[in-house]
């Protein structure tokens, strides 16, 4: 199976049936599929801030919800990171395509690419790189027992070597 | 109008119906006017209050009522396209308008100086909206909008008077009481 597929798996899996998401062009592949599945409904969000918020809102009302953005986007939403979803115990699983590494090609991915786990670390965001198509199962069925066994959000943080990057235009 | 005695009066036509509260005051007040565990008071994540509100309408089959503010939703105004997208018919938006930041010093806020936030639902596909600066017409629209297919969107003006004594809320607690009430879930 490809790692998109994958992905698809371990969120039925862990019966996440709500992915809010600012789009991006590599995990647009997950968001295809889960837009054909029955049981999981994806919300597309102006901004990543608005993403995390309603994510924290359907797990504050029983159900399990995912955030998926790419890692420029981490740094809108901070704040709803760290004055809701970790102070009120809200275990959100973040999917982050992880720019800024190995063949990057645009400039002003660099800083937030190679901040964002960084950062993650300081705010106490749990974060897992999976750039191999045989770690996407694994990792990621790990990183989601650990979020809700936490009950913090965990970051997932897909790269270039694993989803092959972006195949449309040049953004 | 004042936010409190009209917070009272909203919630004196509820039943179980989940609520989601703006930061400072709106919490507060929502506290003293009746804790409940249907009640989510946020203390930071200033701008998210019907982002919350949407996730947890999405999610529930009764209404779902946001207690916003206007700084604090002209924070997060592409929160109003992305509801007027998603087009849940159990969310109901309070805005309370008071054209003012009141816990910063009581600056005007950008309702102040011509945006006009219903304005702004509308043309986010928001249909069902109102304007209210009086309590019975708030009761009168807000009833109705429990009744009938939403989102809607009403933006409720107001006069900024006293505060409450403050109130510190344990977020963990009330996510516990709001999962165990809203989601039934216990999470002990």
């Amino acid at each position: 199976m490809a790692w998109y597929d994958d992905i698809v798996e371990c969120l039925a899996v862990q019966e996440i049936s709500l992915v809010t998401y600012v789009p991006d062009s590599s995990l647009d592949r997950v968001v295809t599929l889960l837009e054909k599945s029955s049981w999981c409904e994806v919300v597309h969000a102006t901004r990543e801030e608005e993403a995390v918020g309603i994510a924290a809102g359907a797990y504050a009302a029983g159900r399990r919800a995912s955030t998926f953005m790419q890692s420029s986007g981490l740094g809108n939403c901070i704040g709803a990171l760290t004055s809701l979803c970790i102070p009120y115990r809200i275990p959100l699983p973040l999917f982050m395509n992880l720019r800024g590494d190995l063949d990057e090609e645009i400039p002003v991915q660099v800083l937030m690419g190679r901040s964002a786990r960084p950062i993650l670390d300081t705010i106490g965001i749990p974060n897992f790189v999976v750039d191999k198509t045989d770690e996407v199962l694994p990792k990621t069925l790990g990183a989601l027992k650990l979020c809700y066994a936490s009950r913090n959000p965990v970051a997932i943080c897909l790269t270039r070597q694993l989803h092959g990057g972006k195949t449309l235009g040049t953004v | 109008m004042e936010r409190y005695s009209a917070i009272r009066r909203l919630i004196s036509s509820l039943e179980d119906e989940p609520v989601v509260a703006n930061l400072g005051p709106t919490s507060i007040e929502l506290w003293n006017a009746g804790h409940r565990e249907q009640n989510f008071y946020t203390n930071g994540a200033m701008g998210l209050c019907s982002s919350i509100a949407l996730g947890v309408a999405l999610s529930v089959n009764s209404k779902v009522i946001s207690l916003d503010g206007d700084g604090s939703l002209l924070m997060n105004l592409g929160s109003l396209s992305t509801i007027g997208r998603a087009r849940p018919k159990n969310l109901i938006i309070v805005v309370w308008d008071n054209e003012q930041w009141g816990q910063t010093g009581h600056q005007p806020s950008h309702t102040a100086k011509g945006t006009d936030l219903e304005s702004v639902a509308r043309g986010c596909g928001i249909v069902k909206t109102a304007t209210v600066d009086d309590l019975e017409e708030l009761s009168e629209v807000f009833v109705r909008a429990l009744h009938e297919d939403g989102p809607w969107l009403i933006v409720a003006k107001i006069e900024e008077t006293g505060y409450l004594p403050l109130k510190v809320f344990q977020p963990d607690l009330t996510l516990y009481r709001f999962r165990r009430s809203v989601g039934s879930v216990d999470d002990e």
